[in-house]
């Protein structure tokens, strides 16, 4: 059990900066004027999309997830607590009809949320090469916080195919938890990128009048420049982004 | 085909009249000690002789094993397999296929978190069988829950069987058009925009009406709202819950105390 005291500090600390910026939010009213009438009637939508969508995924046989959009979208244009709780809600729901697995699985979505919401807060769900890094932002969290849930519920190899990934790593000797934390540096880069620009051709596909409807119609405000040459910069990031995950692998399978 | 969105079985029960968060408690509790229990063999014992008893206290053994057979036994047996086959612990090998060992304190390893999925997984089972979420969300309601969070729930489960209808329409319409979503990859890559582009603009043009709607009818308002149903908490359901927290804190306990 000595894993469960080396790695409760870094557990402790994410719970506090969860709080703080939950009290935070709270206290300053912004948190209160993102959850608007509006803003509820979005969240069950979003939450029927995020399920939808990952259906459609899976009769397209793509090699993706994609179940986290409407999350995405609600954290953009409603802020990141309306986006944590839609992809907290998303999972139980997803529990209650579909599969109770999934619940589980909730402060993965949580964090999906919260981070996109953050990221778009500040500016970067503007242009395709950011939304490519929000995207990425999202896969490190995603990757970071189904690690605990995998090792100490699941024993590290879950029942999802990409554990084949994380059993050749267990093989060759590494340990659980930095074997299942590459296999998410791995899978969610790819997956999270195209959902954050999913999200983005579908918000750039709403009109000003509806966006400017929800708290937040600024976070969706695109910038200047034609859009191929933004398309040719969002392809740079993306490689440079591959190639700063495989330096990140490299070192935690090092270290 | 409307109502088999969710688990519910309807059934006049023990189980179905004991109060939504009594229910709730227990699934808690029965996952918690699985998971807190020093013992190797508690999370079986609790299968067996709690959660299998229960289901049919319930009178829904039939939709149970049906759904034990269909979700819970694939998952929980796939997780035995690879975890007996990939986990790299132990020395005593009791077999060896192709370069995998199976050692017994890997197969001992495995069965434990199988069976801890199993239960866990099976006691959601039993409270989505039996508890509907209507019901469930009407009684955390009361207890002070914010009325938004039952309305997402519940106007979710309403809106998902719509939405999934709309996806395979939305399908089979652009199939009709030629659209590609079987052959190469890029291909099927390529039909993913004409397919949730329809799906999600057709379903962000209702929020705005339906925010108005809801709006007018008191939707913030802060003031208690009256319940149309009466959801019993009898002196049972109190006595229930205390008891089942004290076993989650005596299981706690004693795994503190052991390690």
């Amino acid at each position: 059990m000595s894993i469960i005291s080396e790695n409760a500090g870094y557990f402790i600390i994410a719970v506090v900066i969860v709080a703080a910026l939950l009290v935070w939010a709270y206290l300053t009213k912004r948190m209160q004027k993102d959850f608007s009438t509006m803003t509820w009637v979005l969240i069950p939508v979003a939450i029927a999309i995020n399920i939808a969508i990952g259906q459609i995924v899976v009769t397209l046989k793509l090699p993706v997830y994609l179940d986290s959009i409407g999350t995405v979208l609600v954290a953009v244009i409603c802020g990141p607590w309306a986006g944590a709780l839609t992809g907290t809600l998303s999972n139980v729901i997803w529990g209650l009809t579909i599969d109770p697995n999934a619940f589980p699985w909730f402060p993965v979505a949580f964090f999906i949320g919260l981070v996109s919401g953050l990221m778009a807060n500040a500016g970067w769900f503007k242009s395709w090469w950011k939304v490519a890094v929000t995207g990425f932002a999202v896969a490190l969290t995603a990757a970071v916080v189904s690690t605990p849930i995998a090792v100490y519920l699941y024993g590290g190899i879950t029942a999802s195919g990409s554990s084949f990934i994380t059993a050749y790593l267990l093989q060759t000797g590494q340990g659980v938890v930095q074997a299942v934390m590459s296999t998410g540096f791995l899978v969610e880069p790819v997956d999270k990128i195209t959902t954050a620009m999913l999200a983005f051709a579908i918000i750039q596909g709403l009109s000003q009048r509806f966006v400017a409807r929800f708290p937040r119609p600024e976070n969706a405000q695109t910038e200047g420049g034609t859009s191929q040459t933004q398309l040719i910069i969002a392809l740079v990031v993306i490689v440079l982004l591959v190639l700063f995950a495989m330096f990140l692998l490299g070192n935690i399978l090092g270290g | 085909m409307h109502e088999r969105l969710s688990f519910f079985v309807k059934r006049d029960s023990v189980l179905h009249r004991l109060n939504p968060l009594t229910k709730l408690t227990l699934v808690f509790g029965l996952v918690l000690i699985a998971f807190f229990s020093p013992n190797y063999w508690t999370p079986q014992l609790l299968f067996l002789c709690a959660i299998l008893p229960l289901s049919f206290l319930g009178g829904i053994q039939q939709s149970f094993l049906r759904a034990f057979i269909r979700l819970i036994l694939p998952a929980s047996g796939f997780l035995f397999l690879m975890q007996a086959f990939f986990h790299p612990v132990g020395e005593k090998v009791v077999f060896q296929l192709w370069f995998l060992d199976v050692t017994s304190e890997s197969l001992s390893f495995a069965f434990r978190n199988a069976t801890r999925i199993a239960v866990m997984v099976s006691s959601f089972t039993l409270f989505l069988l039996t508890t509907h979420p209507s019901e469930l969300m009407s009684d955390l309601t009361r207890r002070g829950l914010p009325g938004q969070f039952s309305y997402v729930i519940i106007s979710t489960l309403q809106i998902l069987p719509q939405m999934q209808a709309k996806a395979q329409t939305i399908i089979a319409a652009q199939r009709a058009r030629g659209l590609d979503t079987e052959s190469t990859f890029f291909k099927r890559a390529g039909s993913l925009f004409p397919l949730v582009g329809p799906l999600v603009f057709g379903s962000l043009v209702e929020v705005e009406e339906r925010a108005i709607a809801i709006e007018a009818r008191g939707f913030t308002s802060t003031h208690v709202k009256t319940s149309l149903h009466d959801i019993p908490d009898t002196g049972a359901d109190k006595f229930i819950r205390w008891i089942v927290i004290g076993l989650v804190l005596i299981a706690l306990t004693s795994r503190l105390w052991l390690s």
